[in-house]
Protein backbone atom coordinates (compact mmCIF):
# COMPACT_ATOMS: atom_id res chain seq x y z
CA UNK A 1 0.00 0.00 0.00
CA UNK A 2 1.59 3.27 -1.15
CA UNK A 3 1.34 6.08 1.40
CA UNK A 4 -0.68 9.07 0.33
CA UNK A 5 1.84 11.97 0.14
CA UNK A 6 -1.02 14.41 0.33
CA UNK A 7 -1.95 13.08 3.76
CA UNK A 8 -5.67 12.99 3.00
CA UNK A 9 -8.10 10.72 4.78
CA UNK A 10 -8.27 7.34 3.02
CA UNK A 11 -11.53 6.53 1.31
CA UNK A 12 -13.67 3.61 2.43
CA UNK A 13 -12.36 1.54 -0.47
CA UNK A 14 -8.76 2.28 0.48
CA UNK A 15 -9.43 1.39 4.09
CA UNK A 16 -11.05 -1.88 3.09
CA UNK A 17 -8.10 -2.74 0.85
CA UNK A 18 -5.61 -1.87 3.58
CA UNK A 19 -7.39 -4.04 6.09
CA UNK A 20 -7.75 -6.90 3.62
CA UNK A 21 -4.01 -6.65 2.93
CA UNK A 22 -3.30 -6.70 6.68
CA UNK A 23 -5.45 -9.79 7.15
CA UNK A 24 -3.71 -11.57 4.28
CA UNK A 25 -0.24 -10.54 5.43
CA UNK A 26 -0.76 -11.62 9.04
CA UNK A 27 -2.35 -14.90 8.00
CA UNK A 28 0.36 -15.73 5.49
CA UNK A 29 3.12 -15.17 8.07
CA UNK A 30 1.45 -17.67 10.33
CA UNK A 31 0.90 -20.25 7.61
CA UNK A 32 4.47 -20.01 6.30
CA UNK A 33 5.98 -20.09 9.80
CA UNK A 34 4.02 -23.16 10.76
CA UNK A 35 5.54 -25.22 7.97
CA UNK A 36 9.04 -23.78 8.18
CA UNK A 37 9.99 -25.50 11.44
CA UNK A 38 9.41 -29.20 10.86
CA UNK A 39 9.94 -30.17 14.48
CA UNK A 40 6.91 -28.02 15.43
CA UNK A 41 4.85 -29.94 12.94
CA UNK A 42 5.87 -33.18 14.63
CA UNK A 43 5.47 -31.69 18.09
CA UNK A 44 2.01 -30.35 17.41
CA UNK A 45 0.63 -33.47 15.73
CA UNK A 46 2.38 -36.54 17.07
CA UNK A 47 2.56 -35.57 20.72
CA UNK A 48 -1.07 -34.49 21.22
CA UNK A 49 -1.91 -37.68 19.36
CA UNK A 50 -0.07 -39.68 22.03
CA UNK A 51 -2.08 -38.12 24.84
CA UNK A 52 -5.30 -38.59 22.90
CA UNK A 53 -4.38 -42.22 22.32
CA UNK A 54 -4.03 -42.73 26.06
CA UNK A 55 -7.58 -41.47 26.56
CA UNK A 56 -8.86 -43.71 23.75
CA UNK A 57 -7.24 -46.64 25.54
CA UNK A 58 -8.97 -45.66 28.78
CA UNK A 59 -12.29 -46.35 27.06
CA UNK A 60 -10.89 -49.50 25.49
CA UNK A 61 -9.73 -50.68 28.90
CA UNK A 62 -13.24 -50.05 30.21
CA UNK A 63 -14.79 -52.01 27.31
CA UNK A 64 -16.80 -48.94 26.38
CA UNK A 65 -18.87 -48.85 23.17
CA UNK A 66 -16.72 -47.91 20.17
CA UNK A 67 -18.39 -44.54 19.66
CA UNK A 68 -16.75 -43.35 22.90
CA UNK A 69 -13.38 -43.70 21.21
CA UNK A 70 -14.82 -41.51 18.47
CA UNK A 71 -15.73 -38.90 21.12
CA UNK A 72 -12.08 -38.77 22.18
CA UNK A 73 -10.74 -38.50 18.63
CA UNK A 74 -13.15 -35.65 17.82
CA UNK A 75 -12.24 -34.01 21.12
CA UNK A 76 -8.53 -34.45 20.37
CA UNK A 77 -8.97 -32.65 17.05
CA UNK A 78 -10.91 -29.85 18.72
CA UNK A 79 -8.21 -29.52 21.40
CA UNK A 80 -5.75 -28.59 18.65
CA UNK A 81 -7.95 -25.59 17.80
CA UNK A 82 -8.55 -24.63 21.41
CA UNK A 83 -4.81 -24.69 22.11
CA UNK A 84 -4.30 -22.51 19.06
CA UNK A 85 -6.89 -20.07 20.39
CA UNK A 86 -5.03 -19.92 23.72
CA UNK A 87 -1.41 -19.91 22.57
CA UNK A 88 -1.82 -18.45 19.08
CA UNK A 89 -4.56 -15.86 19.65
CA UNK A 90 -4.99 -14.98 23.31
CA UNK A 91 -1.26 -14.90 24.12
CA UNK A 92 -0.15 -13.49 20.79
CA UNK A 93 -0.19 -9.75 21.57
CA UNK A 94 1.69 -10.58 24.75
CA UNK A 95 4.42 -12.32 22.73
CA UNK A 96 4.47 -9.48 20.22
CA UNK A 97 4.99 -7.02 23.05
CA UNK A 98 7.76 -9.17 24.54
CA UNK A 99 9.53 -9.19 21.17
CA UNK A 100 9.03 -5.46 20.64
CA UNK A 101 6.67 -5.77 17.70
CA UNK A 102 3.45 -4.60 19.27
CA UNK A 103 4.20 -0.94 18.67
CA UNK A 104 4.65 -1.72 14.96
CA UNK A 105 1.07 -2.93 14.86
CA UNK A 106 -0.11 0.14 16.71
CA UNK A 107 1.47 2.60 14.25
CA UNK A 108 -0.19 0.99 11.23
CA UNK A 109 -3.38 2.59 9.89
CA UNK A 110 -5.33 -0.68 10.03
CA UNK A 111 -7.79 -2.03 12.54
CA UNK A 112 -6.36 -4.21 15.30
CA UNK A 113 -9.27 -6.51 14.58
CA UNK A 114 -7.91 -7.07 11.07
CA UNK A 115 -4.58 -8.15 12.51
CA UNK A 116 -6.35 -10.49 14.90
CA UNK A 117 -8.53 -11.82 12.10
CA UNK A 118 -5.39 -12.53 10.06
CA UNK A 119 -3.92 -14.37 13.03
CA UNK A 120 -7.13 -16.36 13.40
CA UNK A 121 -7.33 -17.35 9.73
CA UNK A 122 -3.64 -18.26 9.59
CA UNK A 123 -4.02 -20.15 12.87
CA UNK A 124 -7.00 -22.08 11.54
CA UNK A 125 -5.10 -23.12 8.41
CA UNK A 126 -2.08 -24.11 10.49
CA UNK A 127 -4.12 -26.01 13.05
CA UNK A 128 -6.22 -27.79 10.46
CA UNK A 129 -3.17 -29.75 9.33
CA UNK A 130 -2.64 -30.85 12.95
CA UNK A 131 -6.29 -31.63 13.57
CA UNK A 132 -6.53 -33.55 10.29
CA UNK A 133 -3.53 -35.66 11.28
CA UNK A 134 -5.18 -36.45 14.62
CA UNK A 135 -8.48 -37.36 12.94
CA UNK A 136 -6.87 -39.48 10.24
CA UNK A 137 -4.57 -41.13 12.76
CA UNK A 138 -7.55 -41.90 15.00
CA UNK A 139 -9.52 -43.39 12.13
CA UNK A 140 -6.62 -45.49 10.85
CA UNK A 141 -5.08 -46.59 14.13
CA UNK A 142 -8.13 -47.00 16.33
CA UNK A 143 -10.66 -47.74 13.56
CA UNK A 144 -12.92 -44.97 14.82
CA UNK A 145 -16.05 -44.66 12.71
CA UNK A 146 -17.06 -41.23 11.45
CA UNK A 147 -19.97 -41.70 8.99
CA UNK A 148 -19.02 -39.71 5.87
CA UNK A 149 -22.69 -39.24 4.99
CA UNK A 150 -22.98 -36.88 7.97
CA UNK A 151 -19.71 -35.05 7.33
CA UNK A 152 -21.29 -32.00 5.67
CA UNK A 153 -23.59 -30.91 8.53
CA UNK A 154 -20.78 -31.70 10.98
CA UNK A 155 -18.43 -29.50 8.96
CA UNK A 156 -20.97 -26.67 8.94
CA UNK A 157 -21.26 -26.82 12.69
CA UNK A 158 -17.50 -27.04 13.00
CA UNK A 159 -17.06 -23.82 10.97
CA UNK A 160 -19.56 -21.99 13.19
CA UNK A 161 -17.74 -23.29 16.26
CA UNK A 162 -14.40 -22.04 15.02
CA UNK A 163 -15.90 -18.61 14.34
CA UNK A 164 -17.12 -18.34 17.91
CA UNK A 165 -13.99 -19.85 19.46
CA UNK A 166 -11.57 -17.53 17.64
CA UNK A 167 -13.81 -14.54 18.46
CA UNK A 168 -13.38 -15.51 22.10
CA UNK A 169 -9.64 -15.66 21.45
CA UNK A 170 -9.79 -12.04 20.25
CA UNK A 171 -11.33 -10.99 23.56
CA UNK A 172 -8.69 -12.88 25.51
CA UNK A 173 -5.87 -11.34 23.48
CA UNK A 174 -6.72 -7.89 24.79
CA UNK A 175 -6.91 -9.19 28.36
CA UNK A 176 -3.58 -10.98 28.05
CA UNK A 177 -2.02 -7.86 26.54
CA UNK A 178 -1.63 -6.09 29.85
CA UNK A 179 -0.42 -9.06 31.87
CA UNK A 180 3.09 -10.12 32.72
CA UNK A 181 4.31 -13.55 33.60
CA UNK A 182 0.86 -14.66 34.72
CA UNK A 183 0.13 -15.07 31.01
CA UNK A 184 2.04 -18.36 31.03
CA UNK A 185 0.10 -19.68 33.95
CA UNK A 186 -3.25 -18.35 32.77
CA UNK A 187 -2.78 -19.96 29.38
CA UNK A 188 -1.90 -23.20 31.13
CA UNK A 189 -4.94 -23.01 33.38
CA UNK A 190 -7.07 -22.61 30.28
CA UNK A 191 -6.01 -26.05 29.09
CA UNK A 192 -6.83 -29.08 31.29
CA UNK A 193 -9.64 -27.35 33.23
CA UNK A 194 -11.21 -26.35 29.90
CA UNK A 195 -10.71 -29.88 28.57
CA UNK A 196 -12.82 -30.89 31.56
CA UNK A 197 -15.58 -28.29 31.34
CA UNK A 198 -15.87 -28.59 27.57
CA UNK A 199 -16.07 -32.37 27.66
CA UNK A 200 -13.25 -32.92 25.20
CA UNK A 201 -12.95 -36.56 26.23
CA UNK A 202 -16.50 -37.39 27.33
CA UNK A 203 -20.02 -36.10 26.68
CA UNK A 204 -20.36 -32.86 28.61
CA UNK A 205 -23.81 -33.89 29.86
CA UNK A 206 -22.06 -36.39 32.17
CA UNK A 207 -21.22 -33.48 34.51
CA UNK A 208 -24.86 -32.63 35.09
CA UNK A 209 -27.01 -29.99 33.42
CA UNK A 210 -25.95 -26.99 35.51
CA UNK A 211 -22.19 -27.45 35.05
CA UNK A 212 -22.64 -28.45 31.41
CA UNK A 213 -24.70 -25.34 30.64
CA UNK A 214 -22.09 -23.18 32.37
CA UNK A 215 -19.40 -24.91 30.29
CA UNK A 216 -21.42 -24.15 27.18
CA UNK A 217 -20.50 -20.49 27.43
CA UNK A 218 -17.36 -21.72 25.72
CA UNK A 219 -18.18 -22.26 22.05
CA UNK A 220 -16.04 -25.38 21.79
CA UNK A 221 -18.27 -27.13 24.34
CA UNK A 222 -21.49 -26.79 22.39
CA UNK A 223 -19.75 -27.21 19.05
CA UNK A 224 -18.20 -30.50 20.07
CA UNK A 225 -21.46 -31.65 21.64
CA UNK A 226 -23.30 -30.86 18.41
CA UNK A 227 -20.71 -32.51 16.14
CA UNK A 228 -20.88 -35.68 18.23
CA UNK A 229 -24.68 -35.62 17.97
CA UNK A 230 -24.42 -35.26 14.19
CA UNK A 231 -22.12 -38.28 13.94
CA UNK A 232 -23.46 -40.54 16.67
CA UNK A 233 -27.07 -39.46 17.30
CA UNK A 234 -28.53 -40.28 20.75
CA UNK A 235 -25.41 -42.30 21.68
CA UNK A 236 -23.61 -38.93 21.95
CA UNK A 237 -25.55 -38.10 25.14
CA UNK A 238 -26.13 -34.60 23.75
CA UNK A 239 -26.71 -31.68 26.06
CA UNK A 240 -28.94 -29.42 23.95
CA UNK A 241 -31.17 -30.35 21.00
CA UNK A 242 -29.04 -30.22 17.85
CA UNK A 243 -31.13 -27.55 16.02
CA UNK A 244 -30.49 -25.09 18.85
CA UNK A 245 -26.73 -25.21 18.54
CA UNK A 246 -26.05 -23.37 15.21
CA UNK A 247 -28.06 -20.24 16.17
CA UNK A 248 -26.37 -20.19 19.58
CA UNK A 249 -22.94 -20.37 17.95
CA UNK A 250 -23.82 -17.55 15.55
CA UNK A 251 -25.09 -15.43 18.45
CA UNK A 252 -21.93 -16.16 20.48
CA UNK A 253 -19.78 -15.12 17.51
CA UNK A 254 -21.61 -11.81 17.15
CA UNK A 255 -21.46 -11.06 20.87
CA UNK A 256 -17.81 -12.07 21.21
CA UNK A 257 -16.76 -10.00 18.20
CA UNK A 258 -18.49 -6.93 19.60
CA UNK A 259 -16.91 -7.43 23.04
CA UNK A 260 -13.52 -8.06 21.43
CA UNK A 261 -13.67 -4.72 19.59
CA UNK A 262 -14.65 -2.82 22.74
CA UNK A 263 -12.10 -4.67 24.92
CA UNK A 264 -9.30 -4.10 22.46
CA UNK A 265 -9.90 -0.34 22.32
CA UNK A 266 -10.25 -0.13 26.09
CA UNK A 267 -7.14 -2.16 26.84
CA UNK A 268 -5.09 -0.26 24.28
CA UNK A 269 -6.09 3.07 25.83
CA UNK A 270 -5.44 1.73 29.32
CA UNK A 271 -2.09 0.37 28.22
CA UNK A 272 -1.11 3.72 26.75
CA UNK A 273 -2.11 5.62 29.88
CA UNK A 274 -0.26 3.21 32.14
CA UNK A 275 2.71 2.91 29.79
CA UNK A 276 2.45 -0.85 29.66
CA UNK A 277 2.35 -1.46 25.93
CA UNK A 278 6.11 -1.58 25.61
CA UNK A 279 6.97 -3.03 29.01
CA UNK A 280 8.39 -6.53 28.88
CA UNK A 281 6.73 -8.54 31.59
CA UNK A 282 8.54 -11.85 31.39
CA UNK B 1 28.42 -32.05 51.23
CA UNK B 2 27.86 -28.73 52.96
CA UNK B 3 28.79 -26.88 49.82
CA UNK B 4 26.44 -29.09 47.78
CA UNK B 5 23.60 -28.40 50.22
CA UNK B 6 24.28 -24.68 49.90
CA UNK B 7 24.13 -24.85 46.10
CA UNK B 8 20.92 -26.87 46.16
CA UNK B 9 19.34 -24.45 48.63
CA UNK B 10 20.32 -21.34 46.66
CA UNK B 11 19.23 -22.69 43.30
CA UNK B 12 15.98 -24.00 44.80
CA UNK B 13 15.28 -20.51 46.17
CA UNK B 14 16.07 -19.02 42.76
CA UNK B 15 13.79 -21.56 41.09
CA UNK B 16 10.98 -20.63 43.45
CA UNK B 17 11.41 -16.93 42.66
CA UNK B 18 11.43 -17.58 38.91
CA UNK B 19 8.40 -19.82 39.00
CA UNK B 20 6.25 -18.24 41.64
CA UNK B 21 7.08 -14.63 42.48
CA UNK B 22 4.49 -13.29 40.04
CA UNK B 23 1.65 -14.26 42.37
CA UNK B 24 0.60 -14.63 45.98
CA UNK B 25 1.32 -18.16 47.26
CA UNK B 26 -2.42 -18.92 47.56
CA UNK B 27 -3.03 -17.93 43.94
CA UNK B 28 0.02 -19.90 42.84
CA UNK B 29 -1.41 -22.90 44.69
CA UNK B 30 -4.66 -22.60 42.74
CA UNK B 31 -2.71 -22.66 39.48
CA UNK B 32 -0.62 -25.60 40.71
CA UNK B 33 -3.57 -27.81 41.60
CA UNK B 34 -5.87 -26.91 38.71
CA UNK B 35 -4.26 -29.30 36.26
CA UNK B 36 -4.16 -32.45 38.43
CA UNK B 37 -7.69 -31.89 39.68
CA UNK B 38 -9.03 -31.29 36.18
CA UNK B 39 -7.34 -34.41 34.82
CA UNK B 40 -8.67 -36.45 37.74
CA UNK B 41 -12.20 -35.25 37.05
CA UNK B 42 -11.89 -35.89 33.31
CA UNK B 43 -11.03 -39.51 34.05
CA UNK B 44 -13.76 -39.70 36.68
CA UNK B 45 -16.43 -38.60 34.22
CA UNK B 46 -15.04 -40.90 31.52
CA UNK B 47 -15.43 -43.87 33.83
CA UNK B 48 -18.77 -42.64 35.11
CA UNK B 49 -20.36 -42.20 31.69
CA UNK B 50 -19.26 -45.66 30.60
CA UNK B 51 -20.05 -47.57 33.75
CA UNK B 52 -23.06 -45.50 34.85
CA UNK B 53 -21.68 -45.72 38.37
CA UNK B 54 -21.09 -49.48 38.62
CA UNK B 55 -17.37 -49.65 38.04
CA UNK B 56 -16.46 -46.23 39.38
CA UNK B 57 -15.03 -47.21 42.75
CA UNK B 58 -12.87 -50.15 41.69
CA UNK B 59 -11.79 -49.33 38.15
CA UNK B 60 -11.43 -45.66 38.73
CA UNK B 61 -9.18 -46.20 41.76
CA UNK B 62 -6.46 -47.77 39.63
CA UNK B 63 -6.72 -45.09 36.97
CA UNK B 64 -6.75 -42.38 39.61
CA UNK B 65 -3.58 -43.59 41.34
CA UNK B 66 -1.67 -43.94 38.07
CA UNK B 67 -2.73 -40.52 36.84
CA UNK B 68 -2.03 -38.81 40.15
CA UNK B 69 1.53 -40.05 40.59
CA UNK B 70 2.32 -39.55 36.92
CA UNK B 71 2.13 -35.84 37.69
CA UNK B 72 5.73 -36.13 38.95
CA UNK B 73 6.83 -37.27 35.52
CA UNK B 74 5.14 -34.46 33.59
CA UNK B 75 6.12 -31.68 36.00
CA UNK B 76 9.67 -32.62 36.92
CA UNK B 77 10.83 -34.18 33.67
CA UNK B 78 9.88 -31.19 31.56
CA UNK B 79 10.76 -28.67 34.27
CA UNK B 80 14.48 -29.47 34.40
CA UNK B 81 15.09 -29.25 30.67
CA UNK B 82 12.92 -26.14 30.43
CA UNK B 83 15.26 -24.49 32.95
CA UNK B 84 18.12 -24.85 30.48
CA UNK B 85 16.19 -23.11 27.69
CA UNK B 86 14.87 -20.35 29.95
CA UNK B 87 18.27 -19.60 31.53
CA UNK B 88 20.14 -19.87 28.25
CA UNK B 89 17.81 -17.90 25.99
CA UNK B 90 15.24 -15.87 27.94
CA UNK B 91 17.24 -14.70 30.95
CA UNK B 92 20.66 -15.26 29.29
CA UNK B 93 22.08 -16.29 32.65
CA UNK B 94 23.28 -19.82 31.96
CA UNK B 95 26.77 -18.56 31.14
CA UNK B 96 27.04 -16.93 34.56
CA UNK B 97 26.83 -20.33 36.23
CA UNK B 98 30.32 -20.88 34.84
CA UNK B 99 31.76 -17.80 36.50
CA UNK B 100 30.30 -18.86 39.84
CA UNK B 101 31.92 -21.50 42.07
CA UNK B 102 29.40 -24.25 41.32
CA UNK B 103 28.69 -27.02 38.84
CA UNK B 104 25.77 -26.97 36.46
CA UNK B 105 24.22 -30.31 37.41
CA UNK B 106 23.65 -29.60 41.13
CA UNK B 107 22.33 -26.19 40.13
CA UNK B 108 19.76 -27.81 37.82
CA UNK B 109 18.77 -30.33 40.49
CA UNK B 110 18.20 -27.45 42.89
CA UNK B 111 16.16 -25.59 40.30
CA UNK B 112 14.02 -28.71 39.96
CA UNK B 113 12.98 -28.39 43.60
CA UNK B 114 10.13 -25.97 42.81
CA UNK B 115 8.71 -28.39 40.28
CA UNK B 116 9.04 -31.27 42.76
CA UNK B 117 7.30 -29.18 45.41
CA UNK B 118 4.54 -28.09 43.02
CA UNK B 119 4.01 -31.66 41.86
CA UNK B 120 3.96 -32.89 45.47
CA UNK B 121 1.29 -30.35 46.37
CA UNK B 122 -0.66 -31.41 43.28
CA UNK B 123 -0.37 -35.10 44.20
CA UNK B 124 -1.40 -34.51 47.84
CA UNK B 125 -4.37 -32.34 46.87
CA UNK B 126 -5.45 -34.86 44.22
CA UNK B 127 -5.20 -37.73 46.73
CA UNK B 128 -7.22 -35.75 49.30
CA UNK B 129 -9.75 -34.86 46.62
CA UNK B 130 -10.03 -38.50 45.62
CA UNK B 131 -10.50 -39.57 49.22
CA UNK B 132 -12.83 -36.82 50.43
CA UNK B 133 -14.74 -35.70 47.35
CA UNK B 134 -14.82 -38.85 45.25
CA UNK B 135 -14.98 -41.29 48.18
CA UNK B 136 -12.06 -43.44 47.00
CA UNK B 137 -10.28 -45.59 49.55
CA UNK B 138 -6.58 -44.80 49.25
CA UNK B 139 -4.67 -47.54 51.00
CA UNK B 140 -5.77 -50.85 52.49
CA UNK B 141 -5.40 -52.16 56.06
CA UNK B 142 -2.01 -53.72 55.21
CA UNK B 143 -0.56 -50.64 53.52
CA UNK B 144 2.87 -49.72 54.86
CA UNK B 145 2.92 -45.95 54.41
CA UNK B 146 6.65 -45.68 54.95
CA UNK B 147 7.19 -48.11 52.08
CA UNK B 148 4.77 -46.09 49.94
CA UNK B 149 6.81 -42.99 50.70
CA UNK B 150 10.02 -44.84 49.84
CA UNK B 151 8.52 -46.03 46.54
CA UNK B 152 7.38 -42.52 45.65
CA UNK B 153 10.84 -41.14 46.45
CA UNK B 154 12.59 -43.86 44.47
CA UNK B 155 10.42 -43.14 41.44
CA UNK B 156 11.00 -39.44 41.88
CA UNK B 157 14.77 -39.95 41.95
CA UNK B 158 14.45 -41.87 38.68
CA UNK B 159 12.42 -39.01 37.18
CA UNK B 160 15.07 -36.50 38.32
CA UNK B 161 17.89 -38.44 36.66
CA UNK B 162 15.89 -38.79 33.48
CA UNK B 163 15.29 -35.04 33.71
CA UNK B 164 19.07 -34.53 33.89
CA UNK B 165 19.48 -36.65 30.76
CA UNK B 166 16.98 -34.42 28.97
CA UNK B 167 18.64 -31.29 30.38
CA UNK B 168 21.96 -32.50 28.94
CA UNK B 169 20.27 -32.98 25.60
CA UNK B 170 18.75 -29.51 25.89
CA UNK B 171 22.23 -28.02 26.21
CA UNK B 172 23.12 -29.18 22.72
CA UNK B 173 19.84 -28.68 20.85
CA UNK B 174 17.81 -25.63 19.84
CA UNK B 175 14.96 -24.31 21.92
CA UNK B 176 12.19 -25.68 19.73
CA UNK B 177 13.41 -29.18 20.58
CA UNK B 178 11.48 -28.60 23.80
CA UNK B 179 8.67 -30.20 21.85
CA UNK B 180 10.56 -33.46 21.98
CA UNK B 181 10.83 -33.32 25.77
CA UNK B 182 7.12 -32.67 26.09
CA UNK B 183 6.48 -35.46 23.62
CA UNK B 184 8.54 -37.84 25.72
CA UNK B 185 6.26 -37.11 28.64
CA UNK B 186 3.23 -37.87 26.42
CA UNK B 187 4.90 -41.05 25.26
CA UNK B 188 5.46 -42.21 28.84
CA UNK B 189 1.85 -41.32 29.70
CA UNK B 190 0.73 -43.61 26.91
CA UNK B 191 3.22 -46.43 27.31
CA UNK B 192 3.39 -46.68 31.11
CA UNK B 193 -0.31 -47.41 31.32
CA UNK B 194 -0.81 -44.46 33.64
CA UNK B 195 -4.56 -44.37 32.98
CA UNK B 196 -5.39 -47.76 31.48
CA UNK B 197 -4.28 -51.39 31.94
CA UNK B 198 -1.20 -52.27 29.89
CA UNK B 199 -3.06 -55.23 28.52
CA UNK B 200 -5.03 -53.09 26.05
CA UNK B 201 -1.81 -52.01 24.32
CA UNK B 202 -0.79 -53.88 21.17
CA UNK B 203 1.90 -56.46 21.92
CA UNK B 204 4.76 -54.42 20.40
CA UNK B 205 3.81 -51.38 22.51
CA UNK B 206 3.51 -53.58 25.59
CA UNK B 207 7.08 -54.75 25.04
CA UNK B 208 8.24 -51.12 24.99
CA UNK B 209 6.14 -50.44 28.06
CA UNK B 210 7.79 -53.28 29.97
CA UNK B 211 11.18 -51.68 29.27
CA UNK B 212 10.20 -48.44 31.04
CA UNK B 213 10.86 -48.08 34.78
CA UNK B 214 7.77 -45.94 35.37
CA UNK B 215 5.55 -48.86 34.33
CA UNK B 216 6.83 -50.82 37.33
CA UNK B 217 6.71 -47.78 39.57
CA UNK B 218 3.01 -47.15 38.92
CA UNK B 219 2.16 -50.85 39.28
CA UNK B 220 4.00 -50.99 42.62
CA UNK B 221 2.18 -47.92 43.92
CA UNK B 222 -1.17 -49.35 42.81
CA UNK B 223 -0.48 -52.62 44.60
CA UNK B 224 0.56 -50.83 47.77
CA UNK B 225 -2.45 -48.52 47.79
CA UNK B 226 -5.16 -50.94 46.63
CA UNK B 227 -3.79 -54.31 47.64
CA UNK B 228 -4.26 -55.57 44.07
CA UNK B 229 -2.39 -55.45 40.79
CA UNK B 230 -3.73 -53.64 37.75
CA UNK B 231 -1.73 -54.99 34.80
CA UNK B 232 -2.16 -58.67 33.98
CA UNK B 233 1.16 -58.45 32.13
CA UNK B 234 2.91 -57.86 35.47
CA UNK B 235 0.85 -60.33 37.51
CA UNK B 236 3.67 -62.88 37.57
CA UNK B 237 5.99 -60.42 39.27
CA UNK B 238 6.03 -60.16 43.04
CA UNK B 239 6.27 -56.84 44.86
CA UNK B 240 9.93 -57.67 45.55
CA UNK B 241 10.53 -58.11 41.82
CA UNK B 242 9.00 -54.70 41.16
CA UNK B 243 11.21 -53.12 43.82
CA UNK B 244 14.30 -54.74 42.31
CA UNK B 245 13.46 -53.54 38.81
CA UNK B 246 12.85 -50.06 40.14
CA UNK B 247 16.10 -49.91 42.13
CA UNK B 248 18.24 -51.19 39.26
CA UNK B 249 16.48 -48.92 36.74
CA UNK B 250 17.08 -45.90 38.98
CA UNK B 251 20.76 -46.80 39.35
CA UNK B 252 20.97 -47.24 35.58
CA UNK B 253 19.35 -43.87 34.98
CA UNK B 254 21.74 -42.25 37.47
CA UNK B 255 24.77 -43.70 35.74
CA UNK B 256 23.47 -42.83 32.28
CA UNK B 257 22.62 -39.29 33.41
CA UNK B 258 26.09 -38.67 34.87
CA UNK B 259 27.86 -39.87 31.73
CA UNK B 260 25.47 -38.26 29.23
CA UNK B 261 25.24 -34.90 30.98
CA UNK B 262 29.02 -34.59 31.25
CA UNK B 263 29.41 -35.38 27.55
CA UNK B 264 26.68 -32.91 26.56
CA UNK B 265 28.11 -30.18 28.78
CA UNK B 266 31.60 -30.63 27.34
CA UNK B 267 30.21 -30.66 23.79
CA UNK B 268 28.17 -27.50 24.46
CA UNK B 269 31.23 -25.68 25.80
CA UNK B 270 33.44 -26.80 22.93
CA UNK B 271 30.89 -25.63 20.37
CA UNK B 272 30.06 -22.39 22.14
CA UNK B 273 26.45 -23.36 22.81
CA UNK B 274 26.24 -22.19 26.42
CA UNK B 275 24.97 -18.74 25.38
CA UNK B 276 23.24 -19.95 22.21
CA UNK B 277 20.04 -18.11 21.25
CA UNK B 278 17.63 -20.03 19.09
CA UNK B 279 14.33 -18.36 19.95
CA UNK B 280 12.19 -17.15 17.08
Amino acid sequence: MTPDPGGGTPTLGQRLRMNAAAITARASVRVKASFRERSWLVGETLFPFLTMSAFVLVYRGLNAPREYEGFVVLGGAMIAYWNNVIWGMASQFFWEREQGQLQLYLITPVSRMSILLGMALGGIVMTTTRAAAILIGGILLFHVELPLSRALPAFGLFVLTLGAAYSLGMILSSLFLLWGREVWHTATILQEPIYLFSGFYFPVSAMGVVIAIAGSLLPVTLGLDGIRQVFYGPAAHGLLPLPWIPPIQIALTAVFLYIAGVALRFMEELGKHEGRLTVRGD
Amino acid sequence: MRRLAQILRSSAWLGWQVEANWAEPALFLVYAIAKPLATTLILFFMVKIVSQGDATAETFRFIFIGNTFFLYVTEVLIGISWTVFRDREDFETLKYIYVAPLRLMPYLLGRAFTRVATATVGVIVALLFGRLALGLSIGVPGTNWLLVLAAVLLGLVGVLWLGIILAGTSLVVARHSMNLNEGLSGLFFLLCGAVFPLDVLPSWARSVSLALPFTYWLELLRRMLTGEGFAKSLAAMSDGDLWRVLVFATLGLCLAALVWFEWCERFARERGLIDWKTNY
